[in-house]
Parts: C-alpha cells; sequence; structure tokens
C-alpha cells in the first residue's frame, strides 16, 4: 500500500493501470475469461451465419431461425458479462476505495477502471475471434452433418462476422462501463470496504407464514405440474400460462421460502450439535440463501426452458426418419395411373435402380365416428378401406383385425385419440349402414398420407363382402387401384429426382419419402443446432456463473478454513462439508430444473408419435455431465484454497 | 524424561504435560536464514497457568505455533503428553490437535455462520463424545464462561468479550490436555479483558487446565501462575507467582520487562 503511496504522484494513470492489472491478475482472469468465451461463441455463431455454405444450403427459414437465435445469444452474452462483471468488482471493491483512500478522485478512479475495461476488451476480442476462428470450422462440420450435407466444406474469414461480433461486443462495452461508473460514484468508501464482508444473517423465519409459503411453492409446482398433463383443451392458451405462471412462482418460492425453511427446521432439530459436514454447507447456505434466491430462480427457469429446447429438438431430429416413415410407407406412389407407373418402372430399371412395386387396392366411403376428438369428424368423412393381407403382401407391417373389426392408420390425428376409450363404432354411410368397430389406433400409415388421410384396415373377408356389397350401390367409382414403390436405401437419392421430373406429377402434393426425409432433416438439424448451440452457450454462461459465485464464497471463507485446520480438522474432513455444499448448490438447481423440463416434455409429446425417452434423456444426461464439471471445478477450487488455508 | 539442567522445572512435581527441548525454527531460503528460536527448552507441568512474554519479534508467536503443532520446529523435540508430536505426520498432527488441544486466538476465530452453541459445539464434531456428553459439557463449561444466555446468537450479535468466551469455551469442549491462548486480550477492552482473565484463572485453578498464553500485556502475565520472558529467540528469564498477591506479581513482571526493554509502552 505504502509503495502506491509514495509513488503514486509520480504515476500516470495509465502506469497505474498496467500495475494494477498485473497485480490483480488473479482477479481479473474471471471476468476476462467471460468475456473471452463470450467473444468466441458469439464470433462462431456470426460466421456460421455469414457463411456461403450455410446459406447456400439453407431456405428463408434457415436465415431467419439464424437471426432469432443471434439476437437471443446477444442476450445471453450480455448478462452473462454484466453478471461476471459485478462479481468482479465485487472483488475489486476495496480496491476501488483504496484508491479513492489515497486521494484519488472518483473521476479519476473510474477512468482508471474504463481503460482497464477497454484494454480488457480490446483483448478479448482479439483472443476471442482468433480462438473463433479455429473453432468455427469445427461447428460448421457439425452443422452440415446435422442437416446432412455430404460436401467439401471450407470455412472463409468472414469480415461481416468480425464486424458484427465488434459491435455487439461495443454495446455490451458500454453496458459493463456504465455499471463501473456506478459502483465508483454510488458506492461510499465504508461500503467499499466491507462489501467483501457482506452476507445476510439468516433470521429465525416466522414460523406459520414461512411454513405456508414455503407448502405454497411446493403447491403452485405440483399444480402447474398436474396441469402441464392436462392442458389440451380449449382453454390450451390459458392453461400454459397459468402452467408457466405457477411453476415459476413455486421455484421462486421454493427458493426464497421453502429451502430455508426446510434448512432452518433441520437446523434447529440438531440443536447445536450441528457437525463438521452440515457447519460446512447447510449453515453457509443459509446465510446466501436470500441473495441468492432471485439468480437461482432465473437460472433453474432458464435452465428448464433450455432442456426443454435441447431436449425437443434433439427429439424431433432423432425421431425423423421413423416420423417420416409414418407417414409415408411407400418411398412414392401413384393412385389410378398404372401407365405412369409402367413408365417409371421402366426409367428406374434403365438406371439401373433396384425397386419393388407393389399394387394396393382400396376404396373410399363416407363414414361417421362415434369418437370424435377432431372438428373435422363431426360430420361424416371420407375414409379409404384396406385389406390387411394386401397390406401384408405389399411389404407392410400390419396386424389382421378379426371379423368387423378395424384399425384406424393416420398418424395425423392419432394422438387426439390418446383419450379415447376403444372400441368404438365406425358407421359407413353405406345403404345398410355396416357398422365397424374400431380396436387400434395405429401409429404408422398404410399409404403415404398425400393421397388419403383416415385409413381404415380390415382383413381380407371383411374387406372383400364390404367391396362386393359397395360395388352393387355404387359401382366401381370408388375403388382405387394405388401402385407404391419401395426403393433400396442406397438408390433412393436417384430415384426421387426420377420421381420428381414434371412428367410425374399428376397430383398434388407430389411428394416422396426421400425428399421429404431430407427437408425434415435439414428443417430438425438445423433445429437442433441452434437448439444446442445455445444451450451449451446457457449452460456454460450459467455454470461459470455458479462457479464464480463459489470462487468467491470459497475465498469469503478462507479464514474460517484456517480456524478449522488449526482446530485440528483436516483437509479431507472440511471438504466432505464443500463437497455436500456444492452438490446442493450445483444440484438443486439442475434437479429442478431436470423436473420441469421433463414435465414440459411430457406435456408436448403429443408432438411426437415416436418414443422420445431415449433422445430426452441423451440430452438432458449431456446437460447434468456438462454441469457436473462446473462442479468439479469448483471442488478443485475449493480444495485449493482449503489447503492453502493453513 | 527427567529433569536436565537446562530445563525449566515447575516447584510442583505434577505430571508433565509439555516438554520441549531444544527447539529451534529457523524462516526464509539458503543464504538468507534467519533463525527466530535458537533453542528453547520448557516444561510445563499439568494445572499450570503459563504466560510468554518477550518484545515484539522475540519469538513468541513463532513458539506457540511450534508447540501448538500448527508449524513445526526446525530442530528439537516436543512432547506432549509424552507423545513426540516433531515425528508425527499431518494427519496424525490434525487429530491430535483436534482431541488433545484447545485454542484460542486474538481474533476470536469464530464462524460467522453457526450460532454461538455450534461454534463451541465444532471441535467435538467428529469426535466419538455422545449427543448427551456433549450436550452436558456445552453446558458445564457455557455456565462457567457465562455465555449460557448466548447460546442461539450468531458472532455478529455479540460482543467482542463474549466472542472470546465463546472462543475459550470452543477451545475447553473437548476437555484438551493444554490450551494454547495467543494475545487472548488483544482486541478487548480492558473491562472485558480482566474480566476473561479472571475466568481463564478460576477455569485453570477449579478445572485444572493447563494453558499457555502469549501475549505482551503485563497485566494479562499476571493472572498467570508463571511468566516465561523470551529475548531473541532464547528464554531470557521467567518468574513464579507462587503466594505473592497479583499486584505484587504484576509488578515484578514490569520491571523485568524494564530490564528486558522492548514494548512495555505499548503494553498500556
Amino acid at each position: 500500500m505504502c509503495r502506491l503511496c509514495s509513488g503514486v504522484t509520480a504515476l500516470t494513470l495509465f502506469d497505474l493501470v498496467k500495475r494494477s492489472m498485473r497485480k490483480n491478475i488473479k482477479h481479473y482472469y474471471l471476468y476476462f475469461f467471460a468475456l473471452i468465451l463470450s467473444v468466441v461463441l458469439y464470433f462462431v455463431f456470426a460466421t456460421l451465419q455469414h457463411d456461403a455454405a450455410v446459406a447456400a444450403q439453407g431456405t428463408g427459414t434457415m436465415g431467419a431461425a439464424f437471426q432469432v437465435a443471434g439476437i437471443l445469444l446477444v442476450f445471453i452474452a450480455g448478462i452473462f458479462i454484466v453478471y461476471a462483471n459485478a462479481i468482479f468488482l465485487k472483488r475489486r471493491s476495496r480496491e476501488i476505495g483504496l484508491y479513492q483512500l489515497i486521494g484519488l478522485t472518483k473521476r479519476a478512479v473510474a477512468r482508471l477502471l474504463i481503460i482497464e475495461n477497454m484494454l480488457l476488451g480490446i483483448m478479448a476480442l482479439i483472443v476471442g475471434i482468433a480462438a473463433g476462428m479455429l473453432v468455427s470450422r469445427v461447428f460448421l462440420l457439425l452443422l452440415m452433418k446435422l442437416i446432412g450435407y455430404e460436401a467439401f466444406i471450407e470455412v472463409s474469414f468472414s469480415t461481416a462476422a468480425v464486424i458484427q461480433t465488434f459491435f455487439v461486443f461495443l454495446a455490451i462495452f458500454v453496458l459493463t462501463t456504465i455499471q463501473m461508473v456506478f459502483t465508483v460514484y454510488r458506492n461510499s468508501l465504508l461500503s467499499l470496504f466491507n462489501s467483501e464482508k457482506q452476507g445476510q444473517h439468516p433470521r429465525k423465519p416466522k414460523t406459520a407464514a414461512s411454513a405456508i409459503l414455503a407448502l405454497l411453492g411446493i403447491g403452485l409446482i405440483a399444480f402447474g405440474y398436474w396441469l402441464s398433463g392436462r392442458m389440451l383443451n380449449a382453454m390450451i392458451f390459458f392453461n400454459m400460462l397459468a402452467v408457466l405462471a405457477t411453476v415459476i412462482l413455486g421455484t421462486y418460492l421454493i427458493f426464497r421460502v421453502t429451502i430455508s425453511w426446510l434448512l432452518y427446521r433441520i437446523r434447529r432439530s440438531k440443536n447445536g450439535h450441528l457437525g463438521l459436514a452440515n457447519s460446512l454447507s447447510l449453515a453457509p447456505l443459509m446465510h446466501r440463501m436470500k441473495s441468492n434466491a432471485n439468480s437461482l430462480t432465473i437460472i433453474t427457469v432458464l435452465s428448464a426452458m433450455t432442456l426443454t429446447m435441447t431436449a425437443a429438438a434433439y427429439s424431433l431430429y432423432y425421431s425423423t426418419e421413423q416420423e417420416t416413415q409414418a407417414i409415408m410407407p411407400f418411398d412414392f406412389m401413384f393412385e389410378n395411373e398404372a401407365g405412369l407407373a409402367d413408365d417409371i418402372s421402366q426409367e428406374l430399371d434403365d438406371n439401373g435402380i433396384s425397386y419393388q412395386r407393389e399394387a394396393v387396392e382400396t376404396f373410399v366411403v363416407p363414414a361417421e365416428f362415434e369418437e370424435k376428438p377432431a372438428p373435422f369428424l363431426e360430420r361424416a368423412t371420407d375414409i379409404a378401406l384396406f385389406s390387411s393381407e394386401q397390406l401384408q403382401q405389399a411389404g407392410l407391417d400390419v396386424d389382421v383385425p378379426e371379423n368387423g373389426e378395424a384399425s384406424f392408420h393416420d398418424v395425423s390425428v392419432a394422438t387426439l385419440f390418446n383419450s379415447v376409450t376403444l372400441p368404438f363404432d365406425l358407421t359407413l354411410q353405406d345403404e345398410g349402414a355396416t357398422t365397424l368397430s374400431i380396436t387400434e389406433i395405429a401409429q404408422q400409415n398404410v399409404l403415404n398420407w398425400s393421397f388419403f388421410t383416415s385409413q381404415i384396415v380390415v382383413n381380407e373377408e371383411t374387406y372383400q363382402s364390404l367391396k362386393a356389397q359397395l360395388a352393387s350401390e355404387t359401382g366401381d367409382a370408388a375403388l382405387q387401384q394405388m401402385d407404391g414403390f419401395h426403393i433400396a436405401e442406397e438408390d433412393m437419392a436417384a430415384a426421387s429426382a426420377i420421381y420428381q421430373q414434371d412428367k410425374y406429377k399428376v397430383s398434388e402434393p407430389h411428394v416422396d419419402y426421400y425428399s421429404s426425409y431430407d427437408g425434415s432433416i435439414q428443417s430438425n438439424g438445423l433445429l437442433i443446432f441452434i437448439a444446442g448451440f445455445l444451450g451449451l452457450v446457457f449452460l456454460i454462461s450459467t455454470g461459470s456463473i455458479l462457479y464464480f459465485k463459489q470462487m468467491t464464497e470459497a475465498e469469503q471463507e478462507k479464514q474460517s478454513y484456517a480456524t478449522l485446520r488449526q482446530l485440528g480438522f483436516t483437509v479431507k474432513d472440511i471438504m466432505r462439508g464443500i463437497v455436500r455444499k456444492q452438490a446442493f448448490v450445483f444440484g438443486l438447481p439442475l434437479a429442478i430444473g431436470l423436473a420441469h423440463s421433463i414435465f414440459a416434455i411430457q406435456a408436448a409429446s403429443f408432438l411426437f408419435r415416436t418414443d422420445i425417452l431415449f433422445p430426452a434423456s441423451v440430452a438432458m444426461g449431456v446437460y447434468a455431465l456438462i454441469y457436473l464439471v462446473f462442479a468439479v471445478l469448483a471442488v478443485g477450487y475449493y480444495k485449493k484454497t482449503v489447503k492453502a488455508a493453513l | 524424561m527427567t529433569t536436565e539442567n537446562k530445563t525449566i522445572t515447575p516447584k510442583t512435581s505434577k505430571q508433565t504435560v509439555l516438554q520441549a527441548h531444544n527447539v529451534r525454527k529457523s524462516f526464509g531460503a539458503r543464504g538468507n536464514v534467519q533463525q527466530v528460536l535458537k533453542g528453547i527448552d520448557l516444561r510445563v507441568a499439568e494445572g499450570e497457568f503459563v504466560g510468554i512474554m518477550g518484545a515484539s519479534g522475540a519469538g513468541k508467536t513463532t513458539l506457540l505455533n511450534v508447540l501448538a503443532t500448527i508449524d513445526r520446529s526446525t530442530e528439537g523435540t516436543i512432547l506432549i503428553d509424552g507423545v513426540d508430536i516433531s515425528k508425527m505426520k499431518d494427519s496424525e498432527l490434525s487429530a491430535f490437535r483436534r482431541n488433545q488441544l484447545g485454542f484460542i486466538f486474538q481474533d476470536y476465530n469464530l464462524l460467522d455462520t453457526l450460532t454461538v452453541k455450534e461454534n463451541i459445539l465444532l471441535p467435538v464434531s467428529l469426535g466419538k463424545m455422545k449427543k448427551q456428553e456433549a450436550e452436558a459439557q456445552f453446558q458445564s463449561i457455557a455456565k462457567i464462561l457465562d455465555i449460557e444466555a448466548l447460546a442461539d446468537k450468531y458472532p455478529h450479535e455479540i460482543s467482542g468479550g463474549q466472542k472470546q468466551r465463546t472462543s475459550a469455551a470452543r477451545a475447553l469442549i473437548n476437555q484438551p490436555s493444554l490450551v494454547f491462548a495467543d494475545e487472548p486480550t488483544g482486541a478487548l477492552d480492558s473491562k472485558s479483558a480482566s474480566s476473561l482473565l479472571r475466568t481463564m484463572a478460576e477455569v485453570n485453578k477449579q478445572q485444572g487446565v493447563t494453558i499457555m498464553m502469549v501475549t505482551h500485556d503485563p497485566l494479562a502475565s499476571s493472572y498467570c501462575s508463571r511468566v516465561v520472558f523470551l529475548k531473541d529467540g532464547n528464554v531470557y528469564s521467567e518468574l513464579y507467582k507462587g503466594d505473592k498477591t497479583r499486584q505484587a506479581f504484576f509488578q515484578e513482571i514490569l520491571n523485568v520487562q524494564a530490564v528486558l526493554g522492548g514494548d512495555s509502552v505499548d503494553a498500556l
């Protein structure tokens, strides 16, 4: 300190900056790290956004998706940096106070901090953009792989990305500068010197009120979960809002009241015999619960959203093939166009493409559903009848219904029937008003969706008798001859190109399995990439924030560790308590976030026909794993601190 | 170990709690070694209240740290309750501190996040002491130190004197063989200081707790049964209180200090 006062007259402000930066490198690196990380991630994103290969590959949706994600990214980066800066400033408040104590004006201190911030910002930009160039290729390859683009790609240096990154961080720099100036001008010397010691002391909760609020928190979340499973009715929008509101409020109450209340009760039951592990976990947690409630709530809610987003996106991507197959059991089809089917068979042969051509017969008849879960079923609607034996011959995997029974095949509305009890009646609008009993809602179409939607499968015997009966009533007009093609995997692309020629375009929409799959994999690939990227950025930000907080706490509690070591507790004993605290600090937001997202995914599961348990678990598992890394880092930092304490 | 020539022996023939022989401690790397303790011999018997005095830099705190197993001596042997602590591993030392020693610090070193009672019970938290036993022990110590009413208060809610009593209670909860006190009155006002010292002397007499206290305050050391003076890393002399009044003992201490020179001024 004295070296500083004696030298200060001879020092210019800039010298002082250089000196303080050299001496405080430990404090800086945390903030610096946050800055660099944000720059790298943003720059990678901007590079991809401006990349020619991505632009060429993408349609209009690609650009829009990138734009929205880019804005979100700026928000996350901004919040992250401002938060890191706040921690950084708090750690340095004593130093800021000291400068003022030795006679620097507030203005000079502010200027000093701004120069520092500028130097840090410029360095972070340079390092971040350089690092971003190195890793952007990895991300580009990943994106291209996800959207099924296989040609050779090269990342070109993007000046536009550099400029965009520069301006975004210039804006963030302005924000942090304001924050710094605010800290210098708004705080008194005394508060600057004491800010390290701040921390609330737990008060005895008002038992009755706390108990009610604590239970209310749990109750709200339980209600939100309960409602989330029952949202699909006319009030769906209101229900969604209600679920969001109750769960978020409940989460806040959990962190603000419930946990303190529970911890207080546990502590009181110990009657002073707290034990070392609890003294190092439960007690400090109670001390900081009040100030941490807000950030933990935000982290938890955002974790839940990110988890839901990535799990849903990954599930979509993961099930693309199955979903496409469910709506298109044939690669392509013709309806009553045997001539065209012959032509294309010829063309496929000419190109050496092996295929299987299957003939399927169907006839269409209006029918009325007894159960009407969808609006279009309110009135009699056309259904297409099929024979299960014929379909099996055509290579489809369908069960043979009993006589007079039928299975319903229309995956676009299948989930709407989830709440319907089987069997129910289907009454054909023929003269005899024949009734079929629907015994199964299948998760698989028997014909490509573009031809008939409500597909009903009966066994051959029932089919033939119905066909004979209807033919006598209405003639053969309702009878349709379908030609479906199965193409071997390796020839799909070539066959698709042949099918997409104009001469075969006789029905609308003119779609085939391969191009549908390709389109879906592109949009879903983009979705999972953006969701994953944002999720990663968010995860790293929240993980870092929790880690920074723990670093600060470790430093604040250094004296306690010294005392404990002196009293004869080993590093191992102390670490046991600290690990327990870390499990709580990292585990709780993760656990609650996971629970929220599980219910959210479940509520949204009607969007998926396929089983998403696996992809959703993978996404959540990866998320938890990355969180674990931060927890391990925090424990490592504590261990270093405890070891050095004595 | 029986008495050797240089070993300072108390008049009573009680059991030896601490026996230090030729303790040396140097700091610094090669070329710039500074010897702070230059071969100290010391014996503390059970039930003694020993004060260590000396000017700043005389090696008081270093001696305390070495004897209290917080720091290791460069040379010499230290036996506490007949156990040679200089040969122990770090983990053994930790267990030894926890089970055999008590500490009172100048800055109290209470954990802010724990209540008075929780702070006091901390040292027994890993031991085998049963809960009822620990509770009974806490009640009796809290009564002696007059802090029963503060059990549920946090350190920030109580005064310095009360904090130091809490710290003392924490040092005593384990029924240690030896309590080390490092300038326990350093941060206290004179009234709280004498009150604490009276209590310490009382605990020493009535409970038979052996205490070793480092201080530069002659008033504080006048509560001791023996005062050892250090000068430049050596034992300079020692005084026994014997049957003298505290005032007379205080005067004697002042006299030795005057000869020693040093920090008699800042003690007042």
